[in-house]
């Protein structure tokens, strides 16, 4: 079953009741919520993914609620919890939805330590996939999402997860979370896109959520093998380059970058090595999506010959 | 006085000329150029003088003897010992 098998109503009964269950690739989550405005925008949003029955254990059980007393009437919040605990400040009210998305990253950063946890978009296409790593700004999730509308599939618009025992990439086809600027970009590139409402005035701007097409939510429990780094940047008015990075340049700047390279210990180290040995390492500047498309389809055309 | 290797089994991985090296026992990952990497491997076969060490460093750089500054090779391995990779004995307690 998908949660789209569910009606709204019912989709709103159970995330007020006993927890609406939701698979993303290998986490099984538990949501409460009692505001409907919430419901009303996870129902658009999650709707084809996985509906978990009430048996399946969860990992993680969230709520998004709000809080007891005067709050709920004079200036309403949401408070995001995970296991009964708040770890977080209450948000606006409105801002309900990219709070939880947040805070089930947070919970998937700060809990997942069987696997290594690079920050990076990751996407696949005939079996190789291509990560890009990349600090905030630099235009990974705009370039991550608009390659997912051309072709490519989805593993992770935020998570490079890598499985220690065969270094395999695990998919976690999450909604990708746009800011500012990208969202109209989006917009315009791709209009068939499903993109939730804007929140304004959030934490980390305006904010808007991309679901990803169905194929890549659909194979969310086939793994890709990693194949290629390229470390984007967007920097305005600039032409599309890629060109060739120095290993030793890639490793640090995956390491360095991943949620949980010193937790692993020696395991991380081991698998970064064995990745970039066994990747082709590039650095990417762009400003124009139709080039960085055209860049890439021709990069991945390249692996296959 | 001597110089001896500090830590456990290292792991090492080169690239471009410059060397990874994990250490276990502080679980951190270091990067070195080539003289510094190389001070490190010939002490991971064992213990050398600080004389026996340069020699041994100027021959694998393929460098003439003392071409390898005094400074340069003093500056490495004062930096091997702060991360704790290499320690500096003295001969004589070593050897008990």
């Amino acid at each position: 079953m998908i949660i789209g098998d569910l009606s709204r109503q019912e989709c709103q009964e159970i995330l007020a009741g006993k927890g609406l269950g939701i698979q993303f690739g290998p986490f099984n989550l538990r949501i409460r919520s009692n505001l409907k405005s919430f419901a009303a925008v996870a129902y658009q949003l999650y709707e084809p993914y996985p509906l978990l029955t009430a048996a399946v254990i969860s990992d993680f059980h969230v709520d998004m609620n709000s809080p007891p007393g005067l709050r709920r009437w004079l200036r309403p919040q949401a408070c995001f919890a995970i296991d009964g605990h708040s770890p977080f400040a209450p948000y606006n009210l409105e801002h309900a939805f990219p709070a939880l998305e947040w805070g089930i990253n947070w919970c998937v950063a700060t809990r997942a330590h069987h696997l290594l946890m690079l920050h990076s978009a990751v996407v696949e296409r005939n079996g190789q996939a291509i990560l890009f790593p990349a600090w905030p700004g630099h235009g990974k999730s705009t370039l991550c999402t608009a390659l997912v509308h051309s072709g490519w599939r989805l593993l992770s618009d935020e998570f490079g997860l890598v499985r220690p025992e065969d270094g395999m990439l695990l998919p976690l086809p999450r909604l990708i979370s746009l800011k500012n600027d990208s969202i109209d970009v989006i917009r315009h590139f791709r209009p068939e896109a499903i993109i939730g409402p804007s929140f304004q005035a959030t934490r980390k701007g305006t904010v808007a959520h991309v679901r990803p097409p169905v194929d890549s939510i659909q194979r969310a429990q086939e793994p890709a093998r990693p194949r290629c780094f390229v470390f984007p940047r967007w920097i305005a008015g600039a032409p599309f380059i890629l060109e060739a990075m120095p290993k030793s340049q890639a490793f640090l700047m995956v390491a360095t970058n991943a949620f949980n390279y010193e937790v692993l210990d020696e395991i991380s180290f081991r698998l970064v090595i064995d990745m970039v040995n066994s990747c082709d390492c590039y650095s990417l500047r762009y400003s124009n999506l139709d080039e960085a498309m055209a860049g890439l389809d021709e990069l991945s055309r390249s692996f296959d010959a | 006085m001597i110089l001896v290797s500090a830590g456990r089994r290292l792991l090492w991985q080169e690239w471009d000329g410059h060397y990874l090296v994990f250490q276990p026992s502080s679980a951190e990952t270091h990067v070195f150029n080539e003289t510094t990497a190389l001070i490190l491997r010939c002490l991971e076969e064992g213990p050398l003088s600080i004389a026996e060490a340069r020699a041994w460093t100027e021959v694998a750089l393929d460098a003439a003897p003392g071409e390898l500054g005094a400074d340069e090779f003093d500056f490495a391995t004062r930096r091997l010992e702060e991360l704790g990779l290499i320690e500096y004995r003295d001969e004589t307690i070593a050897s008990q």
